[in-house]
């Protein structure tokens, strides 16, 4: 089978827009007022350019050719080198279809399959008309899971949950995309000067230390607030029109206002449920139900970095939603011990003592202002050794391990001793002073930007060490059975 | 529980002093070239200076780091104990095992040693490295280990 004709067009546009932004951006950059000299050898270039591009495409259309035969999907494509590839359908981990603004426009889409292992992507059908790429999709759930196309009746499964507006509402300005913050790295280089010129000492006295004062807490507030509203415009624009539906062993989720999102998480190869409740949501008691599967590369998701099979939901809900993936037990959270909270408070002491004392330097050095408002940190570490003490914690199950973390985000990681790889233990110098010590249960999962492992933090020594041991037989014993 | 072989210090401790050679060299070079005028106490001998302590520090981590090691090839599991600062025991059940490698690079080839590499699928999957070994033990190692993770194999190992 071939591509769609339109993706032809679709990718010159798709890649003449990348990369004419950056030429743009370079050409202006190098040339500055030079350019009106320059402007015909650039058009002929670009236009030379645009050409190439175009029959580079063509080509590739040309090329590309996929088949769904038996239990494979085989894929031949290259232009200059050619490449036939044979993706075991057993193998497949996920598979995702997006469709952006353009795509949808032209009745396109693109379909991503993972499999684990390998750092992308495995195959991307970049582009196969809409329906194909739903045909695709479920055709590759019902050979993986061995059923015959004419099985036919349950073509759309049972609505597991459904984002309504308010929710999504509530949810985009309750969670915070912490992406976002990446945006503040542009201002740097604005704020800067004017920062600059404000200076420190002629400012100490009076009226202009008060105004000074001010205007800075103004700024910082005015600024949280546009970062907070834009993270609440991009989680709704992203999460518009969540359902989730089982379909088989799938799951299936669909998303998105411009771009369409679609895509399955396979759960027989679930590697850990995890339930993320921020302090926003901790207070209206919802939270975040994600999955784990071993299909993505670490911040390289297709879908965006997001597993979340259910963004938002009465705690209760997320939970019952989990246990239906997951058949796991209540066992209770256990926090670390006592003498865990001394060390993050007395930790936290000491990153607000070399604060104080550097300010303490520098207002004796260049005379900052107010240098003894940072002795206000000290009570803040005290605080923040206690909170971080309050969320910590671990449980032993018969099946699963639990693992939970995290004051600002608090993570609840369930994971299913069957799915473990390796188990570490680790001790750090004042760990080993505390006689504390963390087990980390690492599993073929993949969110390792945001999530981390599922780490049960400073518990006793003795614990640690037979914790990993039993880790192991239940391991041994849960394979054994299967 | 085995150890390494002792010839395994002086494979770190070269490559320490290496790093401080280049580190005390860059020192000592800005010192001899760049314009000082400003700092007249700063003189190539902080290079020497920077050469010896980092050095140093680095020799008494490779003694520590060969004392922490450990490892054993138990029933199911192998088991390796490693860390001067942060001390890491990590348990890899041979089912988990997806493949093992043995590496040479130039220092230890010219001591006569050899690393054995236990890859996983998890997401710290190369981490599970023994240095020090001699190639014999290493290539019996990495038989050894192949044999236990066929004979374990029970389903996908994902």
């Amino acid at each position: 089978m071939k591509l769609h004709p339109f993706s032809v067009p679709y990718r010159v546009v798709d890649r003449g827009v990348r990369f004419g932004w950056a030429a743009v951006i370079g050409v202006a950059a190098t040339s500055g007022g030079t350019f009106a000299e320059f402007w015909p050898f650039v058009l002929v270039g670009a236009v030379a350019l645009a050409v190439l591009v175009l029959a580079y495409q063509y080509a590739y259309y040309q090329r590309f050719s996929y088949e769904l035969a038996g239990d494979t999907l085989d894929i031949d494509s290259g232009v200059l080198s050619r490449r036939e590839r044979e993706i075991p359908l057993r193998r497949v981990q996920n598979v995702d279809v997006t469709r952006n603004v353009l795509q949808r426009a032209l009745g396109i889409a693109t379909l991503s399959v993972e499999t684990a292992g390998g750092g992308s992507t495995e195959a991307k059908l970049e582009c196969v008309s809409a329906e194909e790429a739903e045909r695709l999709q479920t055709e590759i759930r019902r050979l993986k899971a061995g059923e015959t196309a004419d099985t036919e009746g349950e073509d759309m499964g049972d609505v597991l949950y459904e984002l309504d507006d308010r929710s999504l509402l509530a949810y985009s300005f309750l969670s915070f995309d912490a992406r976002v913050a990446s945006g503040l790295a542009v201002l740097f280089p604005l704020l800067g000067p004017v920062i600059a010129t404000l200076g420190f000492s002629d400012a100490a006295s009076g009226l202009g230390a008060a105004l000074l004062v001010f205007v800075v807490g103004v700024g910082a507030l005015a600024v949280l607030l546009a970062l907070w509203i834009a993270s609440a415009a991009i989680r709704f624009v992203r999460f518009y029109g969540f359902r989730l539906r089982r379909e088989g062993d799938d799951l299936r989720y669909e998303r998105g206002l411009l771009k369409r999102y679609t895509g399955t998480i396979p759960l027989d190869k679930l590697q850990s449920v995890s339930l993320t409740e921020n302090v926003l949501m901790r207070r209206v008691g919802y939270a975040t139900l994600a999955v784990e599967t071993a299909g993505y590369a670490p911040g390289d998701t297709p879908s965006g970095g997001s597993e979340a099979a259910v963004p938002f939901a009465p705690r209760e809900d997320a939970l019952a939603l989990a246990r239906t993936l997951e058949p796991f037990n209540e066992v209770a959270v256990e926090r670390p011990p006592r003498r865990a909270r001394r060390r993050y408070i007395g930790r936290y002491g000491i990153l607000a003592g070399i604060v104080t004392a550097s300010a303490f330097a520098a207002s004796t050095l260049w005379g900052l202002p107010y240098w003894w408002i940072s002795l206000l940190l000290f009570p803040v570490a005290v605080a923040g050794g206690h909170y971080r003490w309050l969320h910590l914690g671990h449980a032993e199950g018969d099946e699963y391990a639990v693992t939970r973390g995290g004051f600002w985000s608090r993570s609840t990681t369930v994971v299913p001793y069957y799915r473990l790889q390796t188990v570490i233990e680790s001790q750090s110098v004042f760990q080993r002073r505390w006689g504390l010590a963390s087990v980390v249960y690492d599993t073929a999962g993949s969110r390792r930007l945001t999530g981390g492992d599922a780490t049960a933090h400073d518990i006793e020594e003795e614990t640690a060490r037979s914790l990993v041991e039993r880790a192991v037989n239940r391991l041994r014993a849960t394979l054994g059975r299967q | 529980m085995e150890r390494l072989n002792p010839r395994v210090r002086l494979v770190w401790a070269v490559g320490a002093l290496v790093t401080a050679l280049v580190l005390g060299g860059i020192v000592a070079g800005i010192a001899l070239f760049a314009d000082t005028s400003d700092f007249p106490w700063f003189t190539p001998l902080y290079g020497v200076a920077v050469f010896l302590l980092v050095g140093a520090i680095g020799v008494v981590f490779a003694v520590l780091r060969y004392r922490v090691f450990r490892f054993e090839v138990r029933e199911d599991t192998l088991f390796l104990q490693r860390g001067v600062i942060t001390r890491v025991r990590t348990v890899v059940p041979y089912v988990r095992v997806q493949h093992v490698d043995t590496q040479r690079g130039p220092l230890e080839r010219l001591v006569g040693l050899s690393s054995v590499v236990v890859y996983t699928a998890g997401s710290r999957g190369a981490d599970v490295s023994i240095p020090g070994l001699t190639p014999e033990r290493a290539d019996e190692l990495q038989a050894s280990l192949r044999e236990l993770a066929i004979e374990s194999e029970p389903e996908d190992a994902v």
